[in-house]
């Protein structure tokens, strides 16, 4: 790598800093053909590749070697926020996205440093016409000082690339460009207006040549509502606008009852899509109606397009199909996250599964519906196995201060952490946090400006079935869904999963633990600690013939599970700062 | 405000007293409508929470999708009728969530006084102190319909 970076004096105005800043020299542009077809030794797409999988074709670790594995390099990230990194790596650089926006190329061979982008203080690029907003309009951290919704815990999940550019979407609810080579700004369209609480914490995708990406921060009553934008990549400019809910007066309006636009909120669309270049259809998901429950929200239809998959054209933001997981969702139990497409049984198929512990199998060219699995821990309600028609189980309707007893929490079974699958052996691997919930739902003020979740007295406990275990690695064969090994943790399981064509899946827990599992048996090959919880999403990747694993420790929050071993498990401790990334190959290759 | 709407707020405001009765009300000996801190540290407190609250709870405290609402509605829906104690213990063991604890007490106790005062509760002369025992004694109540 080294050969490929060439230290720059700086002259630009970095050398008012009397810095020096590096760049990639024979850097290779990034295109459609490759992000279709990456090279496994580069991990191009936020889940590898555009299927989502989160599986590497590398197999030089294997089941016989992997127990071996040592540490080669780590690397301390900002402590300012929330660590949920998803890395990419190209021709050997990591380009690692940290809290508030801050996006480091790293040679990922040895950790060096290469340059760093940091929002409002990195120049643009020479002739750019990119305003960047300064830090007295980002405030301390890039925190919009005027934003009355908060801007949560600085997280910035997924980054894209493309060409020559670097992607991302920044917390200010605005998306940016910056040049692969330098770190410099290119570009930055600012796509809502951060004051009425918009943010971005999932990053865009690249399809069919289009920046696609999915805005979040729509629990507020405002006179707008959560969408999905396509972008040109090379200027910014907004190309289409689709909303994730329904209007008054449009197809689906009627589903919010005669609720007004003002008072139709959530629908967020906080985790980053997949995309089939064959079907040219992008699929993205979406979160729960907002307020959470039915009877805070003021009505109980089915609240279009809220906990639904979102088949979009991403050439003309039309929407293809739509499937609504949970029609009228009322506990916040989310369906926004990762979709997985993998032709199974002679069917196209994608799969997804939110916090219920529902494996969702869809037909992806039509979006019918071929299966619903559920994995069996939930309480709330009861899923037709092949029409996937959900009912509420009774009593478990909340009404307003009356407790219930659900399980999951609402922390969910399943959240971001993405499940990752192996063609090795036709499984997913999902990560779990074992957990319910006595909960009592509360009123909000319908006024411009709150609505929000409602409030909810709740009280966590472990799952009946948990032996006091928080956190699971469920391994479910598809189609069928027949249970083929779990493991149990104390702690919940924190990161994305990663599976390898060297037999194996990847993963860490609350409890700064790292594991690779046998893929067939779910047997422990390997461990090892990091300086706190295992937090991220977990990739694969090889330079010069050598194989690595890069594990991301994180720390801040990362939503509601971060209570649960606070309150369930007080015994498991962690340090207040570590959000970094450490790095293992097999010694001496 | 439509019928809806209307009929909304009504059925708040019905449910809000059987509500009290699912807590179990604080050993009450001094109310906190009588001005349990001084304006002064709500102040202090208001400077303190936009460094170290307001990018999770926001800055109107109305809170995001991962973080509660800590105002109105929401606030009294989960802290009615339980002591300061109580909310002063979970932000001094929980918060700021990314470093629990990591306040000094009187930054915690003007904290909690701007909550207070931005739930309309009533400055006073007598600063909030990080007492337990005092604080067990002082209920968060709703507004007392008949005062003198």
């Amino acid at each position: 790598m080294k050969t490929k970076i060439e230290i720059l004096l700086a002259s630009t105005l970095l050398l008012a800093s009397a810095t020096a800043s590096a760049q990639i020299t024979d850097y290779q542009s990034v295109t459609e053909d490759l992000l279709s077809n990456p090279p496994a030794g580069d991990w191009l797409n936020w889940r590898g590749t555009q299927d989502g999988w989160g599986y590497s074709a590398l197999d030089q670790i294997n089941s016989e070697n992997v127990g071996q594995l040592q540490l080669v390099w780590s690397w301390a990230m900002d402590d300012t926020g929330a660590g949920e990194a998803a890395p990419l790596i190209h021709d050997g650089v990591m380009f690692l996205p940290g809290p508030r926006g801050v996006i480091q190329a790293l040679d990922a061979a040895n950790g060096d440093l290469i340059w760093e982008y940091r929002p409002g203080i990195t120049p643009a690029l020479e002739g750019s016409n990119a305003k960047a907003l300064g830090p007295d309009q980002l405030g301390d951290a890039a925190m919009p000082a005027t934003a009355f919704a908060g801007v949560g815990r600085g997280v910035q999940k997924n980054i894209a690339i493309y060409g020559e550019l670097i992607y991302s979407a920044t917390e200010n609810a605005s998306i940016t460009a910056i040049d692969a080579r330098t770190g410099l700004l290119v570009w930055e369209t600012p796509v809502a207006d951060p004051a009425l609480g918009y943010y971005y914490v999932a990053g865009p995708i690249v399809a069919n040549g289009t920046l696609v990406t999915g805005i979040n921060g729509c629990e507020r009553y405002k006179d707008d509502v959560c969408f999905i934008t396509g972008h040109d990549p090379l200027s910014g400019e907004e190309l289409w606008r689709t909303s994730t809910v329904a209007r008054p007066g449009e197809p689906g309006g009627d589903t919010w009852d005669d609720l007004p636009l003002r008072f139709r909120a959530g629908s967020d669309a906080w985790i980053a899509g997949s995309y089939d270049p064959i079907a040219n259809l992008v699929y993205w998901g979406t979160a729960q109606a907002k307020p959470w429950a039915r009877a805070v929200r003021g009505t109980a239809g089915d609240a279009l397009y809220t906990n639904s998959t979102l088949a979009l054209n991403p050439d003309t933001g039309e929407m293809v199909w739509y499937y609504q997981h949970l029609p009228g969702e009322t506990h916040d139990m989310d369906e926004v996250f990762e979709s997985l497409l993998i032709d199974v049984g002679g069917r196209q198929s994608l799969f997804k599964m939110g916090k219920l512990g529902i494996l969702w199998q869809l037909d992806r060219v039509s979006g019918e519906i071929i299966a619903a699995t559920d994995i069996g821990y939930q309480n709330i309600v009861n899923v037709n196995p092949t029409s996937g028609a959900i009912t509420y189980r009774d009593g478990q309707l909340p009404r307003i201060g009356q407790q219930i007893d659900i399980c999951p929490s609402t922390s969910g079974f399943k959240s971001w952490r993405s499940m990752a699958y192996s063609p090795q052996t036709s499984a997913m691997y999902i990560p779990i946090a074992l957990n319910c919930e006595l909960a009592t739902f509360g009123p909000t003020e319908r006024v411009l400006g709150g609505g929000g979740t409602g409030p909810v007295r709740r009280s966590n406990y472990p799952h009946p079935e948990s032996d006091g275990n928080l956190g699971e690695i469920l391994a479910l064969e598809i189609p069928g869904g027949e249970v083929k090994w779990r493991y149990r943790s104390r702690a919940p399981i924190n990161t994305a999963a990663l599976t390898t064509a060297g037999g194996l899946v990847f993963a860490g827990d609350w409890d700064r633990r790292v594991f690779a599992f046998d893929a067939d048996d779910g047997e422990v090959l390997w461990q090892s600690r990091l300086s706190t919880s295992a937090q991220g999403f977990p990739i694969s990747y090889m330079i010069d013939g050598k194989q690595y694993i890069a594990l991301p420790a994180g720390n801040g929050g990362a939503s509601w599970a971060a209570s649960l071993p606070r309150e369930l498990a007080p015994e498991l401790r962690r340090p207040r700062n570590g959000n970094s990334m450490h790095v293992f190959a097999l010694p001496g290759k | 405000m439509n019928k809806k709407t209307l009929k909304f707020v009504g059925y708040c405001l019905a449910v809000s007293a059987p509500l009290s009765l699912n807590h179990s009300l604080a050993q009450t000996d001094s109310s906190i409508w009588d001005g349990v801190f001084t304006e002064a540290q709500a102040t202090r407190g208001e400077t303190a929470y936009s460094a170290n609250c307001a990018s999770c709870h926001s800055t109107d405290l109305r809170g995001n999708s991962n973080t509660p609402s800590l105002l109105g509605m929401s606030f009294m829906f989960i802290w009615e009728n339980q002591s300061l104690a109580e909310l002063y213990t979970k932000m001094r063991n929980e918060m700021p969530s990314d470093n629990p604890g990591s306040l000094s007490t009187q930054t915690y106790e003007d904290l909690l006084a701007f909550l207070l005062r931005s739930n309309q509760f009533p400055a006073g002369e007598q600063a909030l102190k990080a007492d337990t025992a005092k604080l067990t004694k002082i209920s968060i109540t709703p507004k007392p319909v008949f005062s003198q």
